[in-house]
Formats: structure tokens, C-alpha cells, sequence
């Protein structure tokens, strides 16, 4: 399967003299994969994810997105082929659910063009995809966490985008709301084939519906390939410092981790 | 009567400094320092221009006063400076609280005035000269004056006084921020002098900011306008006077009676405002 | 209802009571006429008290205030977007404290300039506004990330203060016909009495307002923030860039012209955003509209309570908006 999008080598540092946040890592991405980055709190996914989506240059590396490096693509052109779901959504004003999608039909639309009805129709089925329709003319800011979680996804579907980066889509959401999300993630990728790259540090988020893992930790990769293969409890100890069972559960077909105890370094 | 209770009034005062003469020096004070630059031109006019040995900041006139060390002005009075110099007498404004409150602290004397009508030049002109020991020659300073005053009134009673804008500051080039005399005050005073009648007396304010419409609705039939400037030549001159032509209808543009009076030293409330008196009056009445 | 149906139909609606209020008001004020005289060819203009009333003392007031309202509440909308905070105004970047400042210098040293018939004191204030501008874009920008918000509010709020500080400064050198004016320039006013202040205006104004116009669509993606606009294939740099240099162009040239009026790019947005909702292609026309309104009977008001005399525009203006933020701050409550 060709690659859909492949960050060679990358590194990454905020400033000249800063340490390396992101450090030669290499992720590849083929068409259709539902791909998990997993790691603790400060190894670089979220950076990683920018990179990935472009609102970021690497300070080394690149960041092809099939044959194109990402830095020769238009922000306007790379959001038509990649969205982004951020991990929170902080609104200084009071926007309806149906507005926050049309935003993204953006970067389809000229300077002066305004959403035609086949922007609104891609952004209802975007909506409906998401299980949120009936919320289309509620305010975003009165909806429940998981609601507006599905609203975002929503609008980065409206994008059109082949390619959906989340950035710790269940981190906020209560147990429902998690299975909701995650859930509907694994059906848009099999059903509507949209290719997806998950960062979390949620390890049976991860398990349960990524098909192949990249474990980060400090900046570098520690190990990367299909779920079954990585997680172990061998990479879950240098990955958390902690012992962990690993079970594939009887109903749900999926892996579960189970934390036993912490090992002191 | 108005002249009785004037000079009652300059009684009452001269007996009030004589006795705070008396309290604070026995002798008339030699060492004089002024901080008001009008009062230091009556200084100079009642005789008592030998004994003032500072001035504020501001002071231009008369020249003598060129030469002598300054001491700050309205708000920032160097109280320090002043001290140094050892004066026997300093002529404050009456908002100067802080720096009299200080001079009281030390001892200092201090004659306390404040800008009032026309007639209060020659009260204050008699009261410093009985403060500063020049009683006669304030007495016939004022006298003069007054003399004048009544001379220009003379001139241009019984002619019909027209309505008069008098104007005081304006935007340079422009008809915004106008202000003008509104019925009341000094500068209303000289005009009632001079033969003019304040179109906007109604307001009865010292100074009022007008709109173009007011005075467009009010129709002046002379426009008196107070530019400091020393000199103007004909094309200052024009560019002072443009701005007005908008207004059309104004009789006193439409007749060209909009009059520009320079001179720094004209609404001075000191001698030389007998000068501004009279430079109206010949503008009003040619 | 379709979206460009909606646009269109609400920022009518606005245009509609925009144009009343403008035709309408200087047909009134502190002194009666006749609109059937004012009007009538016949009588020769000198002799026409009436049209002179009518169309040297109120109509370009009238204009003027229709301008900078418009400009003000617009610019308001624009900075309110950047910096995703409804409390933003035009003056919070130091623009109009540079405008000030500048007025304030021309005012104490006399200065008596004419360029293409605007007088010192509204060329002064434009470069003041176009100075501050600049000191705090260029201690926000950086090449790569274009302007950091954060650093822009933090400047600006600098600015502010700093500026403020001079123009107590020299208002204290100066004596006191100087602070007088200065003063009161800063109270505002629109009684320009000739076409010319605004014509000069207009052209800074009007380059302002393509830009806004262009980046309406924009705007509601910068409100969400910068990162997920960016991903939404937003050119955040340029945007940003756009946004606060336009705004800032059109707020010197509104301060220019009327001294700066408060609460306008604040209030109006406020109110247009309860009204419309907060799509800003609806939000940037209708606030234009009824700021335009809203100060022009702010003057009307400040030109016929106190009758013969009057209430500085922004005096006006700051005596609605104090107790509107008080009555908002009660309501969220």
C-alpha cells in the first residue's frame, strides 16, 4: 500500500539552543492504516502530530505527504488532504455545532465564496458520520464534552481531508464518551476509509482500536508495528516504567493492558 | 456707587495688608518675587520694579524682568529656589496652596492673587502698592487707567453696539475647537468696554466651546479673533483668516468684519490691557 | 435560510438603518430650519443660513461621525477576532495613545502644517497612530510564527501606558491654552465643518476595509485559535499579519479625524454579536452599519442636550458605555 503520509527522520526544537523535543523519528503512514502514537506526557506526540500536519517545519528531516514535502504544499492545499483534531477547543465567542464544521470546508472556498449547499451537505453528512446532526443548531459552548469532542471530529471530516490527525481525542471525555469516540473512530476509518494517526497516552484506547502502534518516548521511537507485535509488556516497562499484563479480551477481540505495579528507575 | 464700593473695598484691603505689613515687617519689603506675570507688570507700573528680584518662568514684560533669574511658574513653583533668594514678599496665585503653605511654614510673606474682572486690576493695582509701600504712585497708576477705561467708553457710547464673537483659540487652519467669551469674565469686561455686545452672553460662562452651527445660528455681526503672534504679514494674515470664509452666512464674514488682534500682551489682566481695550474698541468702531 | 441569503438580508437590514439615521440627522439639531429653505437654489449661498447649517455645520458632521463609527466598531470586530477576547478594542494595541501622543506634540509646539488641506493636528495624530503601530508589530513579529498574540497585547498594553505617561509629561510643560486643547481634543469631536478631514480619511479607511472584507471567513476560523485555523489551511502568519496592521491603519485614521472615541469598537460589536451571532462575515458589515448609526446620534445627542453648548462626543459616548458593561457584567452573573 503506498504511503500516504511518511515523516523521515524528523527532529524538531522550538527554539536554536533548546533541547530536541522530537528527535529522527520516522513514521510512516500507508492509506487506510489507524495508527496509534502512544507515549507519557512530554515525549513529543503532540509536536509530533504538528509536524505531521504541517503547522510545524521540522528543524531537521522532512515530511512527504505522498510524493510532495509538506513545506511546498499551501496551508490551504495540505488542509484539504489532512485535519487535525486538537485536544481541547477553548471558544472565545458563541458559535453554533453547524458553524464550527462549515469551518472546515475553508480551505475549499475562494476569498469571497461563501458555504454552497454542496459544502452543507458535506458538512451535514460530516455531521451525521459523527452521530451529531440532531445537534446542528444547539451551541457549541452548551453541548456536553463528548458532543463537542464529536462536533471537532465532525468538522475535520467536513475538510474533506483523506487523512485525520487527533491529538488525545478521549483524554477529557468520561468512560461513555470514550467508548462513543472511539468507537465511531474505528468505524469511519473501516467503513468511510478515512486513514487516521491517534496520539494518546491512553494504552487500551490504543489497543483497542489502533491497528499498528509507534511507541515514543523523550523525543525518539522505541518501538513501531502492528499493535500485537509492540505492545508488550516489555515496551509498556521501558515505555511507562511500569509492569503491565497484556490480554487480548474474550468479547471484544482486542488487546487490554492491565498496570500490575511501577518499577522504580 | 460702583466706584464707592471700589474703593471701600481697596480700603479694606490696604487696611488688611497694612496690618499683615505690620505683622510680618515693619518696612515695605525690598526683596520681591513674583510668580504671576501680570501682577509683576503692575509691579512694575506702580513702581516697585527696583524691589522685584525674581519672576516666574513665564515672564516676558516689561524687559527689565528679562535678566532676573526665573523661579517656575503656575504648577511647578521651585520652592526651594525661591527661599534661597530670601525674599520679603512673593506674590502668588491663589491655587498655589502647597507652595504657600510652605512660605507660611517660613515665614515668608506672600500676596495672594487671582484672575478676576477688569475692575480688579486696579483693586489689586492699589493694594500692592500699599503693600509694597508705593500707596501714591499705585493710586495714580490706577487712576490712569481707570481714566483710560472711561475714555474708550466715552469714545463709542452711543453708537450701536454690534454682536461680537471673541474669539480665544481655535485649531491653527481649521474651525474645530473654538472657544470664545460667553458673557461673563475678563475678557467679556473689555469688550463691554470696548463697545461690543457678547453674542453669546446668554451663556454667561468666562469661555465656552462653539460649534459651527451655533454661530451660524447666532449671526455676529464682528468676529474678534486673539492671535498671540508678534507680528503677522499679509500671508500669515490669510491663513488665519481663511478657515472663517466657510461660514458665508455670518454677517460678519460676508462683510469682512472678521478681525484678527495679535500681540502677545493683549488680554494680559496688567497695564498693558488698556492697549487690548483699545485695539477692540477701533476694531468695533472704526 | 442559505448563508449568503443570510448575509445579505441582515447587512441590508443594518444599511437600511444606517442610511435613516444618516439622512436623518442632520436635518436636526440645536437650532431649527427649514429643510424647504436649506435646500432651495434660489437664495444665494451666503445669504442662506440654513443650507450653510445644513451642509457646513451638520452634514459633514454627520459624515464624519458615520465614518468613524463605522471604521471604530469595525476595527474592533477585526482586533476581537485576533485576539480571540471580546473585550479587545482599537486602543488596546497603543494606536490611539500614539495618536494622542502626536496630537498632543503638535498642540504644545504650535506646530502649523498643512499637507493637501489636513491641518497639523490630524497629521501629527496619523503619524503618532502609525508610529505606535509599528514599535508594537515589530516587537511582536518573528518570521517563523508569525505574531505571537500574547506579545502583541503585552506591547500594546506597554505602549499604552508608556505613551500615556509622555502625554502627561508634556501636557504638564505645556501652559494652559495648550493643555486646554489638547485636552479636548482628546475628548473627541466630529465638528470638522469641511469635507476635507474626512476625504483625507478616507482613502486609509477604505484600504482597511478590503482587507476586513477579505478576511471575514478567516476571522471566525482565527477565533477558534491559531493552531486549529492553521489546520483548517489558514496562513496564519499573513493573516494575523493582515488583520492587525489593517485594523490599526483604520483606528489611526478614525483618531485622526475625531480624537479617540471610546467604547464604540466594544459596544457595538457586543450588541451586533447578540443580535447576529458571532459569524464574522455577518458580525464585520452589520457593526460597520451600526457604528456608523450609533455615533452619529451619539453626537446628535451630544450636540442638542446641553443646547447652545455641547457634550464632547466621547463623553457621550463613554457615559452609554460604562453602565452597558456594567448592566453585561451583572447579566453573566
Amino acid at each position: 500500500m503506498p504511503d500516504l503520509l511518511w515523516a523521515d527522520n524528523v527532529s524538531f526544537r522550538y527554539a536554536a539552543g533548546a533541547p530536541l523535543v522530537v528527535d529522527g523519528v520516522t513514521v510512516r503512514l500507508a492509506d487506510g492504516a489507524l495508527a496509534g502514537i502512544l507515549g507519557p506526557n512530554g515525549s513529543g506526540k503532540t509536536t509530533l502530530l504538528r509536524l505531521l500536519s504541517g503547522t510545524r517545519r521540522p528543524s531537521a528531516g522532512r515530511v512527504l505527504l505522498g510524493d510532495r514535502s509538506l513545506d511546498q504544499l499551501s496551508r490551504r492545499e495540505v488542509a484539504r488532504r489532512i485535519a487535525v483534531v486538537p485536544q481541547e477547543t477553548e471558544l472565545a465567542f458563541e458559535y453554533r455545532a453547524i458553524e464550527m464544521v462549515l469551518m472546515g470546508r475553508h480551505a475549499h472556498l475562494g476569498v469571497f465564496t461563501v458555504e454552497g449547499p454542496d459544502d452543507v451537505r458535506i458538512a451535514e453528512e460530516a455531521m451525521a458520520a459523527t452521530g451529531t446532526i440532531h445537534l446542528a443548531q444547539r451551541f457549541f459552548h452548551e453541548l456536553s464534552g463528548g458532543e463537542k469532542q464529536r462536533v471537532i471530529i465532525a468538522g475535520a471530516l467536513a475538510q474533506s481531508a483523506t487523512l485525520l490527525l487527533l491529538d488525545e481525542p478521549t483524554a477529557s471525555l468520561d468512560l461513555g464518551y470514550q467508548l462513543d469516540i472511539s468507537s465511531m473512530l474505528s468505524r469511519l476509518n473501516q467503513e468511510h476509509g478515512v486513514t487516521m494517526a491517534i496520539s494518546t497516552h491512553d494504552l487500551n484506547l490504543a489497543a483497542s482500536i489502533c491497528r499498528e502502534l509507534v511507541l515514543m518516548r523523550d523525543g525518539r521511537v522505541l518501538a513501531a508495528g502492528p499493535t500485537a507485535d509492540v505492545l508488550t509488556p516489555d515496551n509498556i516497562l521501558a515505555l511507562y516504567d511500569v509492569e503491565a499484563d497484556v490480554h487480548v479480551h474474550d468479547e471484544t477481540g482486542h488487546m487490554t493492558v492491565v498496570p500490575v505495579r511501577r518499577i522504580a528507575r | 456707587m460702583r466706584r464707592t464700593l471700589a474703593a471701600a473695598f481697596v480700603y479694606f484691603v490696604c487696611f488688611v495688608a497694612g496690618v499683615w505689613a505690620g505683622v510680618f515687617a515693619q518696612t515695605p519689603p525690598k526683596r520681591i518675587i513674583s510668580l504671576v506675570p501680570n501682577v509683576t507688570e503692575m509691579l512694575f507700573a506702580i513702581g516697585a520694579g527696583p524691589q522685584v528680584v525674581a519672576v516666574s518662568s513665564y515672564d516676558v514684560e516689561p524687559p527689565e524682568v528679562r535678566s532676573l533669574p526665573t523661579v517656575g511658574a503656575l504648577v511647578d513653583p521651585d520652592t526651594e529656589r525661591i527661599i534661597a533668594l530670601r525674599p520679603d514678599l512673593v506674590i502668588t496665585y491663589g491655587s498655589q496652596v502647597d507652595l504657600q503653605t510652605q512660605l507660611k511654614a517660613v515665614s515668608i510673606p506672600f500676596f495672594d492673587y487671582r484672575h478676576a474682572g477688569l475692575e480688579h486690576i486696579m483693586v489689586t493695582m492699589r493694594a500692592l502698592g500699599a503693600r509694597t509701600g508705593h500707596a501714591d504712585q499705585a493710586e495714580r497708576a490706577a487712576r490712569a487707567m481707570q481714566a483710560s477705561i472711561d475714555g474708550i467708553k466715552a469714545r463709542v457710547a452711543g453708537k450701536p453696539r454690534p454682536k461680537t464673537l471673541l474669539v480665544f483659540g481655535r485649531e491653527p487652519g481649521s474651525l474645530r475647537n473654538i472657544y470664545a467669551s460667553a458673557g461673563r469674565g475678563f475678557l467679556h469686561d473689555m469688550l463691554e468696554v470696548a463697545g461690543g455686545e457678547d453674542v453669546l452672553k446668554d451663556i454667561d460662562k468666562e469661555s465656552a466651546q462653539v460649534s459651527t452651527e451655533l454661530i451660524l445660528a447666532r449671526r455676529p455681526d464682528v468676529i474678534l479673533e486673539l492671535n498671540a503672534a508678534n507680528r503677522l504679514n499679509d500671508a500669515d494674515l490669510k491663513a488665519v483668516l481663511d478657515p472663517w470664509s466657510a461660514l458665508g452666512s455670518v454677517p460678519a464674514v460676508k462683510n469682512k468684519r472678521v478681525i484678527i488682534l495679535n500681540g502677545p500682551g493683549l488680554t494680559v489682566p496688567g497695564p498693558r490691557v488698556i492697549d487690548g481695550i483699545d485695539k477692540m474698541a477701533r476694531a468695533l468702531h472704526p | 435560510m442559505t448563508i449568503r441569503r443570510r448575509v445579505f438580508v441582515v447587512t441590508s437590514a443594518f444599511a437600511l438603518v444606517a442610511f435613516a439615521v444618516m439622512v436623518w440627522a442632520p436635518t436636526v439639531g440645536s437650532t431649527p430650519i427649514s429643510l424647504a429653505r436649506a435646500f432651495d437654489r434660489s437664495i444665494p449661498w451666503d445669504d442662506n443660513v440654513d443650507a450653510q447649517i445644513f451642509f457646513v455645520a451638520r452634514l459633514p458632521r454627520v459624515l464624519a461621525g458615520g465614518l468613524v463609527g463605522a471604521t471604530l466598531a469595525a476595527a474592533g470586530v477585526v482586533l476581537q477576532a485576533m485576539l480571540r477576547n471580546p473585550l479587545a478594542t482599537p486602543f488596546t494595541l497603543g494606536v490611539s495613545a500614539g495618536a494622542s501622543l502626536g496630537a498632543m506634540l503638535a498642540v504644545t509646539t504650535n506646530l502649523e502644517l498643512s499637507v493637501l488641506g489636513v491641518t497639523s493636528i490630524p497629521l501629527a495624530s496619523f503619524a503618532g497612530s502609525l508610529i505606535a503601530t509599528g514599535i508594537v508589530y515589530a516587537l511582536a513579529a518573528s518570521q517563523r510564527r508569525g505574531l505571537s498574540t500574547n506579545v502583541l497585547l503585552l506591547a500594546g498594553v506597554t505602549l499604552n501606558a508608556f505613551f500615556s505617561a509622555l502625554i502627561l509629561f508634556v501636557q504638564y510643560l505645556s501652559d494652559f491654552a495648550e493643555a486646554l486643547r489638547a485636552i479636548r481634543w482628546m475628548m473627541g469631536g466630529l465638528d470638522v465643518a469641511s469635507y476635507t478631514p474626512i476625504l483625507a480619511a478616507l482613502p486609509f479607511v477604505v484600504v482597511s476595509f478590503v482587507a476586513f472584507a477579505m478576511m471575514t471567513r478567516t476571522l471566525n476560523l482565527l477565533s477558534v485559535g491559531a493552531e486549529s485555523a492553521a489546520a483548517k489551511g489558514v496562513d496564519i502568519v499573513r493573516a494575523q499579519r493582515v488583520a492587525f496592521l489593517s485594523a490599526s491603519l483604520a483606528t489611526g485614521a478614525a483618531v485622526s479625524l475625531g480624537g479617540p472615541i471610546g467604547f464604540i469598537g466594544i459596544i457595538v460589536p457586543h450588541l451586533v454579536r447578540l443580535l447576529v451571532g458571532s459569524d464574522h462575515r455577518i458580525v464585520l458589515p452589520a457593526s460597520a452599519l451600526f457604528g456608523a448609526a450609533f455615533l452619529v446620534l451619539c453626537d446628535l445627542a451630544a450636540r442638542t442636550l446641553m443646547s447652545p453648548l455641547e457634550i464632547p462626543v466621547g463623553v457621550v459616548t463613554a457615559l452609554i458605555g460604562g453602565p452597558f458593561f456594567l448592566w453585561l457584567l451583572v447579566k453573566r452573573s
